[in-house]
């Protein structure tokens, strides 16, 4: 019978095989944030393409060639991806700007409000707030649209859908494209 | 006189032990052929883990796609694939269409961490980290949440697990030990087959072809509406194989022909609630050098309801029932009844914990009818199978450390109660590095190979007297991973292990130093260390390269009061070396595709080392339409890839014939 042999002490071949595979274990150079989610990188790309697929009325601007801006209410979960994914980029010949808000007072001239979870628990408050303002709400709280927003995301099976509250677009002054609708699923208030 | 099923080997093998009284070393033949070799039976992918995908790339989607990425994962909760703390990686329907693969095992090819050898026609022997035979046992396979090992040898018969590949959405490949989440079976591995949900896969598909290995296929697919936001899909495909060939180039006959219909239907009740049915049938005939021809037939329905319960928190249920059928004359006859029910439960716990928990119970009603040779006895048996998990991801430092801590507890009728913990830290350095590690222990509990196997089929059992006190094979596996975005094209990523082993399966003898008759033990203990690399380059945005390389080592040693002669040889035959390359062009409506990989020699079975090319080249004249020519094996007329080629005893070692064919595919 072949002795048997002990195997060496784990951490030690793991060591060995790290080194083994050659890699330098350089420090990171400088602290950046972190990169968002799959799930926000994908959400950052939809709030960049809802300004391409919405129309915004004229009065919607504070000035008539100023930005576009999109607005992060609360926690921001995107990082520096939104900023990346709207750089450069246009809307009807408008610089597409990112501001973010931490209180409702902050709010200034925005197009696209996206309104992050942190903000669950007084939506009411902040689309009273909104109200009549020429605003696409955009989020991915509970309800979010039937509760009166835009567009919300939800996530089935693993993917991101669309659900839109034509009435809450309606009332901001707001024309969705059907290439937009189209994929999407429309809601009322009240039924979502 | 040999008639070539595979447990025709070893009726051969113990014949010829009867008439002489051959020393030790034959009954590693012998029992290997009982245990290993013969039994039964029979990625652009990722190359790990997708890349953090830059907005440039994500804005090229059109908002269809965008609501086509996957944004939850692995460890059931939503996050960056390339967060998870494991050595996963992902096969896209794109690498798979851009394969040319046919079949479920071939597409496997694509992940480099898996071990994948074409046996024949019919036959593979798959593994990740070690341990492959026709009867590898220490891999779980699902497809769509549905377990599909066999309770027979605790593995899987590759031969009936197939869908139409055009409706696969993704194949998730973990190496290493995924027990705690996924359970028993999980030792050194997961492969997770989904497939898409309904709405997408609206419309007709269709795809069609043939060649001279792969003699012709052809599958459909229709998907429409059911009312509301509920769709549904029915498919149909049916593959006719050509016979493999034995090493000298005759043809041995192993042509077969499966065909599948199956159906999916998904919708949502509200807002947060949604469902899933679905279902497949099939029925197929492999034929047999000198017997009459293997049947084979079997089907299942599924059942899940998932359930959005806040903002962190859904429940999931899921039933389904499927029965196999295989009757292998001469050798055996099987028929196979599982019932099984599955609950989830996530929820987040204050801002720092996420939790996952569940319970399974799952019951198989198995009947064998036995021949002459050996038999399983009881015939017939029902067994029960009751599990539980709880998982908690715990943020030690919010989107920057997270430890996972969890444990499965099960219970089977076997061996009783089984526990299966794993801590696993993920380290995420920066925006660009991710460092992992994990420490987990996960059993193989017994199959019946395992405790009801005898031979002959009626006592006296002088020759192999099952194995009554077989006990469940451990493994402690300690994992240490790197994942790297060092520029914006290129993703590199390695993970190596050290799997240390204890009760493998052994060949005892009853009363050495007599030959025979000879019981299943677990008189071994076994370590194995590697290492699995991957690298992706997009090179241009019309050209990506992926790479992988796997290193692996297997070693073996006897526990004290072992009569064991074999020393592992029979449990696993891997090369030590696997590389892979692959390169994917677009050129307008073209696209090229090349895979080239090299496989080292099986020392215990003196297979060859060996190199192959696949090369596919596919025009796309209109949106719905997309013709294409594969080469398969391009490098040699053929190849053997696996199986002993022993003079005295039949040959298990069939070769693999290049392959040519050409593919319609159609979708509107």
């Amino acid at each position: 019978m072949a002795p048997l042999t002990v195997p060496v002490h784990a951490t030690r071949v793991l060591v060995s095989l790290m080194l083994m595979s050659g890699l330098a274990w350089s420090a990171p150079a400088a602290v950046i944030p972190a990169t968002p989610t799959r799930e926000y990188q994908v959400k950052a790309v939809f709030l960049f393409n809802f300004t391409q697929f919405v129309e915004w009325p004229a009065d919607a601007f504070a000035q008539a060639d100023g930005p576009l801006v999109i607005g992060v209410l609360g926690e921001d979960p995107f990082g520096s991806y939104l900023d990346e994914t709207v750089r450069g980029e246009k809307s009807n010949g408008r610089r597409l700007v990112v501001e973010r808000y931490h209180r409702l007072e902050e709010i200034g001239n925005c197009q696209v409000l996206f309104v992050s979870r942190s903000e669950a628990d007084r939506l009411e408050q902040i689309f009273a707030h909104l109200n009549g303002k020429r605003i696409l709400t955009v989020g991915d709280i509970d309800r979010f649209a039937g509760r009166g927003g835009v567009i919300r995301f939800a996530t089935t099976a693993g993917k991101l859908h669309l659900r839109i509250n034509l009435d809450a677009a309606r009332s901001a002054g707001l024309t969705i494209s059907s290439k937009l609708l189209r994929p999407a699923e429309i809601v009322s208030s009240g039924q979502e | 006189m040999c008639i070539g099923t595979p447990f025709c080997y070893v009726l051969c093998a113990l014949a010829d032990f009867r008439h002489s009284r051959s020393a030790g070393n034959r009954i590693t033949a012998v029992a290997a052929m009982l245990l290993g070799s013969t039994l039964l039976a029979n990625t652009t992918a990722l190359l790990a883990q997708e890349l953090p995908a830059s907005p440039a790339a994500l804005k090229k989607l059109s908002v269809e796609e965008l609501m086509n990425i996957e944004v939850t994962s692995v460890s059931r909760r939503p996050e960056k694939v390339s967060e998870a703390a494991s050595a996963i990686q992902v096969i896209t329907a794109e690498d798979i269409r851009r394969s040319g693969a046919t079949s479920l095992p071939a597409a496997l090819r694509l992940a480099s961490n898996l071990e994948v050898a074409q046996i024949d026609a019919r036959q593979w022997a798959i593994s990740a980290r070690g341990f492959n035979s026709t009867t590898a046992n220490k891999l779980l396979v699902l497809i769509d949440g549905r377990t599909v090992y066999t309770p027979l040898y605790a593995g899987v018969f590759w031969d009936v697990q197939d869908t139409l590949l055009e409706d696969i959405d993704r194949i998730e490949v973990i190496s290493g030990p995924g027990a705690t989440l996924w359970g028993s079976n999980a030792v050194n591995g997961v492969i997770n087959i989904i497939t898409k949900r309904s709405p997408e896969t609206q419309g007709v598909l269709l795809a069609a072809g043939g060649g001279n290995d792969l003699q012709d296929f052809a599958g459909m697919r229709y998907g429409g509406a059911l009312g509301g936001t509920a769709r549904y899909r029915v498919y149909a495909k049916r593959v006719d194989r050509d016979s493999s060939v034995l090493p000298d180039g005759a043809d041995v006959s192993s042509a077969w022909h499966v065909t599948q219909g199956g159906f999916r239907a998904d919708g949502e009740r509200s807002a947060n609630e949604t469902f899933t049915v679905q279902g497949d049938v099939y029925e197929g005939r492999a034929e047999q050098p000198t017997a009459d021809d293997i049947e084979l037939s079997g089907g299942n329905v599924l059942g899940r309801w998932t359930r959005v319960l806040g903002e962190n928190s859904d429940l999931d249920v899921q039933i389904y029932f499927d029965r196999t059928h295989r009757r292998i004359p001469t050798s055996y006859a099987e028929n196979l009844n599982a019932y099984d029910i599955d609950l989830q439960h996530r929820f987040g716990l204050g801002d720092r914990h996420d939790i996952v928990w569940g319970i399974d119970y799952r019951q198989i009603e198995d009947d064998i009818e036995n021949f002459r040779a050996f038999a399983f006895l009881p015939p017939e048996v029902s067994r029960r199978w009751y599990s539980a998990f709880v998982q908690d991801e715990v943020a030690l430092i919010k989107d920057r450390l997270h430890l996972s801590l969890g444990t499965k507890v099960e219970h089977n009728e076997y061996t009783g109660i089984e526990l299966q913990p794993s801590a696993r830290l993920a380290w995420r350095m920066n925006a660009r590095d991710l460092l992992w590690a994990a420490v987990s222990r996960a059993v193989r509990t017994p199959s019946r190979i395992d405790r009801e196997f005898y031979a002959p089929a009626a006592p006296p059992f002088v020759l192999l007297e099952g194995g009554t006190d077989f006990r469940s094979e451990k493994l402690i596996a300690y994992e240490l991973g790197y994942r790297a975005q060092p520029a914006d094209a290129l993703a590199i990523a390695v993970s190596t292990f050290y799997n240390d082993y204890d009760d493998l399966r052994s060949i005892e003898h009853v009363a050495p130093p007599a030959a025979f008759p000879i019981f299943i033990g677990n008189g071994l203990r076994g370590e194995s260390y590697g290492a699995e690399w991957t690298a992706d380059w997009h090179v241009t945005p019309f050209w990506r390269l992926r790479g992988g390389y796997t290193e692996l080592r297997v070693h073996f040693d006897h526990k004290p009061g072992s009569t064991d002669t074999n020393a592992g040889t029979n449990e696993a035959h891997d090369p030590k070396h696997l590389l892979s390359l692959r390169s994917s062009l677009d050129v307008g409506d073209w696209q090229l595709d090349a895979a080239l990989r090299h496989v080292s020699r099986i020392d215990n079975q003196s297979v060859p080392g060996y190199a192959e090319l696949d090369l596919r080249l596919a025009w796309q004249p209109l949106q719905a339409l997309e013709i294409s020519i594969i080469g398969q094996n391009l490098l040699h007329d053929h190849h053997p890839e696996f199986g002993t080629d022993t003079a005295n005893l039949s040959s298990t070692r069939k070769a693999i014939e290049r392959g040519l064919y050409g593919k319609l595919l159609w979708r509107h």
